[in-house]
């Protein structure tokens, strides 16, 4: 288990260094470039050179990217081409104002969707289990920008319950920012439960088909015990994988909520340094949303491996063909 | 004929429904410019967000243009770029996926790592960027989205390609000594090919989405072409006072969608496919 | 499964798709502005919430900088002169001025009771030490061009300043109303960009580029204290996020924000919020590239010209907000306006195309979603030049890449300024041969010496007439059309009571909110 570890330590960095290798070219071969950008109409060919000199853009590419590389590794990502502040710092702020919505909305959707899940499997077939599918159903099918514009609509603009808007901008306090965090944490929540609910009532139904559940309850044990401590958790299990992609997803999810709200999380950061050309925040965005990533998927193979020991030796060299059942979930 | 009939109604209501559902919206984008009133680019500032009547069904929007119009045609480049480009990411994956798996070992070392690397860059930024370099034209549209979309596909392919290949028949195809390219299309493929069909309509519905997203940021289709997703950004300003024009084409999106889901779901049982376990990759 | 709960799942689920449809199909009412905003007294101690696009995160406070933050400018600075309604200058920081006989030499009177808001006094040298930062090359003020004729400024005196000009120019004090003028202090360069101290109504208390910021009531101001306790101000990039953010009611006033019609109706049809009309604040123009090969032939242009109607374009673009422009790009506001109406004839511009070899035209009309009106504009001009037999294709470009891209490098595209330029400044900015504005590529030897002799001329009707000559050559010959000018649609709120703006001038010190 170490040596796997240690494999996919290995390759996240190989994944990342391709991650920021890919976003400096492509960003390279973007029309126009920073200087252009910000002056927009005032760019006469003097105003941009000059600018074009005061930003260093005037060095070579390979030169550049290798000068990155090596200040990156000791964790110094530069100055942004637009502000001039710290590259760090402002990816770090950004960071944690989208985390402000991201974790609520992984905590209650998570917890949500597990026990919606259930619930639908374990009453299949009744009025509860159709709500609750046709629910995931809709709300998977409809686009995140239309759930957060009817949001902003109702309970921001007819009903001032939330502010419809964050107005501080990246100088935003914990505190300016918690009421505006609501919205579009519902939004995401909407967004991601869906997957989760469906997997987990399939997973309960399994479960609860399983001789063991079946034995247990003929043999007088409660329905509900047998639910919620037998079935329950080992139906998590093959839910793992659908939970570990909808959390590395909210990265690219937040970038639309983060639009229609002005939040100034790291997905607007993302938009607006597309836009501008800022290099060096890109860069650095690539880096760290490669980083969620692969950070999200070791953990939740941890998990797995933690919960399900039949799963440590999956991967040893075999001497003779194996059954097809277990390999059937992908490893 | 009466076959595919019978087959159709073995499957459930749901999956009917859906399949009625993608049936009925691809007929009426392809027939589209029959069934439009109006020219949907045609402005006509004079009678702009006005209400439902005779001559608009649904109204109009802030350029006086048709909104029944619009919808109608506004899923036309969603579907084409998504059936293009699910088509692509499916054909690409199932290659991949199948070769991963067939090989084995270092092979399948290799392209997983890959994959996993691709998947890795998160696909918002990878879209931005492509689109921002290439320009956001069909071809464009439709390599980036099945560029994204690649690695999911091809590991569920050899996921399920793997079974199959310590199978008898595929041993014996081996010690035959046939070669890999006739064995992986002639015995493994046509066995995991209800996993594929559920994999495109699955991928199908995402992509859809992930389009209607990209017109909505801006960088999809351009303005005046109708689109859902366009139709979406621009009109939601409106929504207080000329609610049909975007209303119209969230409920088409939806219910394209939701078609796209039931099929899925239909499909995937049918054929023994677990979908909903399968999860979100 | 119960197929029966499915069955009825489905039933409710069409019918509400459908019902969701049905009943959203009403509509919007018309869109009913008054031309000026409310006025009226305002309460004391009101601090009022602007939102504003921000320019970028590069923004700084230094008024010379093509990255300045604009809206803070009016309120923390003063000129030394201002820009009236009619576009004819008057007094700021100068109380009057005057020149030597050919117009070479100007000098300017500066009030005495001034002070920054550090408490120093305002002398000639402040205003001295300001025009050299603009004309700095290590600035790239985008006013240094137009200011390249200043040899050079002395302080007098305490109280006068003095330029001295290379060349004539008997309009010189317009071209320091320009909002890169606004006096700093001495020696102040290098902190100016974000300690924004001036002479204006507010003084700074704190200030983030593309984030908020806050002025205060400067008590001491030399034309009386503002309304206002202070301002707050919001940097919010997205122009619905910003709309939004005026009908959630968490800003008073949406500044540099042009509505489209639409969102328009939906902001006075809302309840707390309206809309105030700024009369043709925005320029639109149709630059012909004339260095390119299909609008080379000034008879080409000549047939662009002839077979587009502006009234049409304006009333089918811009819903009549606007006067429509017959290609002179001088508002009409100004009095140096010449009220010239050249015709309007398909006919004579099919002739033309006729005997060029060119009936059939066809080329692409760039357009984006950059500002909202640029499309429907382009629209209308394509289906008017139709009745010549031109074919134009509209093509969108991405917002962001619009100014970088296209303009001034493809050949036919609609463009848009601010109007608020004086005449002067506007006709040698964008129409000179040479200028990096120029976003026609014109060049026009006769164009350009009337302006010299335009600007050597000492007598005003006389001068005025070479202007309005200027003007002509520009209609007759030029290659950059001016459709339309629209009116500019403001967001704000129904608190809000002496909105004034025009051009680049803004009363700070009038704005308030209504007494309750």
């Amino acid at each position: 288990m170490a040596r796997m570890i240690a494999a996919r330590v290995a390759t996240s960095v190989v994944t990342l260094l391709l991650a920021a290798f890919f976003v400096f070219f492509a960003v390279q071969a973007l029309p126009g470039d920073v200087a252009e950008q910000l002056l927009g109409q005032n760019a006469t060919p003097e105003a941009v050179a000059t600018m074009r000199e005061q930003l260093g853009l005037d060095t070579n590419v390979w030169v550049r990217f290798v000068e990155w590389l090596g200040s990156a590794v000791t964790g110094d990502f530069g100055t942004s081409l637009v502000s001039g502040e710290s590259v760090s710092a402002s990816i770090w702020t950004a960071f944690s104002h989208s985390l402000l919505i991201a974790v609520p909305a992984i905590v209650v959707g998570i917890a949500g969707s597990l026990l919606l899940g259930v619930l639908a499997g374990a009453r299949r077939g009744t009025s509860v289990d159709s709500t609750v599918s046709v629910l995931a159903l809709v709300a998977m099918s409809i686009p995140e920008f239309v759930v957060a514009t009817v949001l902003v609509l109702l309970l921001a603009i007819a009903a001032p319950v939330f502010p419809a808007v964050v107005l501080e901008g990246p100088d935003a306090g914990v505190g300016d920012l918690l009421p505006a965090v609501v919205l579009p944490a519902v939004t995401l929540v909407a967004a991601m439960s869906a997957y989760i609910i469906r997997a987990m009532r399939s997973s309960t139904i399994d479960g609860l088909a399983t001789e063991y559940a079946v034995t247990a309850e003929l043999k007088g044990v409660r329905r509900r015990s047998v639910l919620w401590r037998h079935v329950a958790p080992t139906a998590v299990l093959p839910v793992l994988p659908v939970i570990s992609i909808n959390v590395a997803w909210l990265l690219g999810g937040v970038v639309v909520v983060e639009s229609v709200f002005n939040y100034p999380g790291l997905g607007k950061l993302m938009i607006d340094s597309v836009s501008t050309r800022d290099l060096p925040v890109l860069q650095a965005i690539a880096v760290l949303s490669a980083l969620v990533y692969v950070v999200v998927n070791l953990l939740a193979d941890l998990v797995a491996l933690a919960v399900d020991p039949r799963q440590r030796t999956l991967h040893r060299p075999r001497r003779r063909p194996v059954v097809a059942a277990a390999v059937e979930e992908e490893s | 004929m009466r076959s595919v009939l019978r087959r159709f109604t073995a499957l459930s209501l749901g999956t009917r429904v859906g399949l009625a559902l993608v049936g009925v919206t691809v007929v009426v984008a392809v027939l589209a410019p029959l069934l439009s009133p109006y020219d949907p680019v045609a402005t006509d500032a004079e009678r702009a967000l006005q209400g439902a009547s005779w001559s608009h069904w649904l109204g109009t929007d802030q350029y006086g243009r048709d909104v029944l119009s619009r919808t109608l045609e506004g899923g036309r480049f969603a579907l084409l770029v998504s059936l293009l480009a699910t088509t692509l990411a499916v054909a690409l994956g199932t290659l991949v996926g199948a070769v991963a798996a067939y090989y084995g070992r270092w092979v399948d070392g290799v392209i997983t790592r890959v994959l996993d690397a691709v998947l890795a860059v998160p696909s918002v930024l990878a879209l931005l960027l492509i689109v921002s370099v290439f320009g956001n034209s069909l071809p464009v549209l439709v390599v980036a989205i099945a560029v994204v979309y690649v690695p999911a596909v091809a590991r569920v392919v050899r996921g399920a390609a793997r079974p199959v290949l310590t199978a008898g028949y595929v041993t014996a195809a081996r010690a035959r000594g046939e070669r890999s390219l006739p064995i992986i299309t002639r015995e493994v493929l046509p066995n995991i090919l209800d996993t594929i069909l559920v994999e495109f309509a699955m991928r199908a519905s995402w992509v859809v989405l992930l389009v209607s997203t990209l017109s909505f940021l801006g960088f999809g289709v351009n303005p005046p072409t109708p689109d859902w997703g366009l139709m979406i950004q621009e009109n939601r300003t409106a929504l207080t006072v000329a609610p049909a024009g975007t209303v119209a084409p969230i409920v088409a999106l939806a219910a394209l969608v939701i078609g796209l889901n039931l099929a899925a779901d239909g499909l995937g049982k049918h054929v023994g496919v677990d979908r909903a376990r399968r999860g979100a990759l | 499964m119960n197929s029966s709960l499915h069955r009825r799942a489905l039933l409710a689920g069409a019918l509400g798709g459908i019902a969701t449809v049905g009943l959203s199909a009403c509509g919007a009412p018309a869109l009913r502005t008054s031309e000026r905003a409310a006025t009226g007294a305002a309460r004391a101690g009101a601090t009022m919430r602007i939102a504003r696009p921000a320019a970028s995160a590069a923004e700084t406070l230094d008024p010379a900088s093509s990255l300045s933050a604009y809206e803070y400018l009016g309120a923390l600075y003063n000129r030394l002169v201002k820009l009236d309604r009619a576009g004819e200058t008057v007094p700021d920081l100068a109380t009057e001025w005057s020149s030597n006989a050919d117009a070479t030499v100007w000098d300017f009177r500066l009030r005495g009771d001034v002070r920054f808001h550090d408490g120093r006094r305002l002398t000639a040298r402040d205003v001295r030490y300001t025009f050299q930062h603009i004309l700095d090359p290590d600035t790239a003020s985008p006013q240094a061009g137009a200011l390249d004729l200043v040899d050079g400024i002395d302080a007098v005196d305490a109280t006068t300043v003095r330029f001295r000009l290379a060349t004539p120019n008997a309009e010189f004090p317009s071209l320091l109303t320009a909002y890169q003028c606004y006096v700093i202090p001495d020696g102040s360069a290098g902190t100016i960009g974000r300690t924004g101290i001036g002479t204006g109504p507010f003084v700074l208390e704190g200030f983030t580029p593309a984030g908020t910021g806050r002025v205060r009531a400067n008590e001491d101001h030399f034309a009386g204290r503002a309304s206002l306790d202070g301002i707050e101000f919001y940097s919010i990039q997205d122009t619905s996020a910003r709309v939004n953010a005026l009908l959630a009611r968490q800003v008073d006033l949406l500044l540099q924000t042009n509505l489209d019609n639409p969102t328009a109706r939906v902001v006075a049809g809302s309840p707390g919020t309206t809309v105030a009309r700024v009369a043709n604040a925005q320029w639109y123009t149709i630059p012909m590239l004339a260095t390119s090969a299909e609008f080379k032939d000034p008879r080409m242009r000549e047939a662009m010209r002839l077979a587009y109607d502006p009234e049409a374009v304006l009333r089918t673009a811009l819903q009549g907000t606007g006067t429509a422009g017959w290609d002179n790009p001088v508002p009409p506001e100004l009095s140096a306006h010449l009220d010239h109406r050249r015709e309007h004839d398909p006919e004579r511009a099919r002739a033309l195309l006729r005997q060029i070899g060119r009936e059939g035209f066809r080329t692409r009309i760039y357009t984006s979603a950059y500002e909202p009106n640029l499309t429907a504009i382009a629209v209308a001009y394509a289906d008017q030049v139709k009745q010549a037999g031109i074919d134009l294709q509209i093509t969108n470009v991405a917002a962001d890449s619009y100014y970088t891209q296209v303009w001034m490098s493809r050949p036919l595209m609609v463009s848009y300024w601010f109007t608020g330029r004086p005449v002067d400044q506007l006709l040698n900015q964008i129409f000179r041969s040479g200028s990096s504005y120029n976003e026609a590529a014109w060049s026009n030897p006769r164009f350009d010496r009337l302006l010299d002799a335009a600007r050597a001329d000492t007598n005003e009707t006389t001068r005025r007439q070479k202007y309005q000559d200027a003007q002509r050559l520009v209609i007759e010959e030029g290659a950059d059309m001016t459709p339309v000018f629209g009116d500019r649609l403001v967001g704000l709120s129904e608190e809000v009571v002496n909105y004034d703006e025009h051009g680049f001038e803004l009363d700070y010190l009038a704005l308030g909110l209504k007494e309750v």
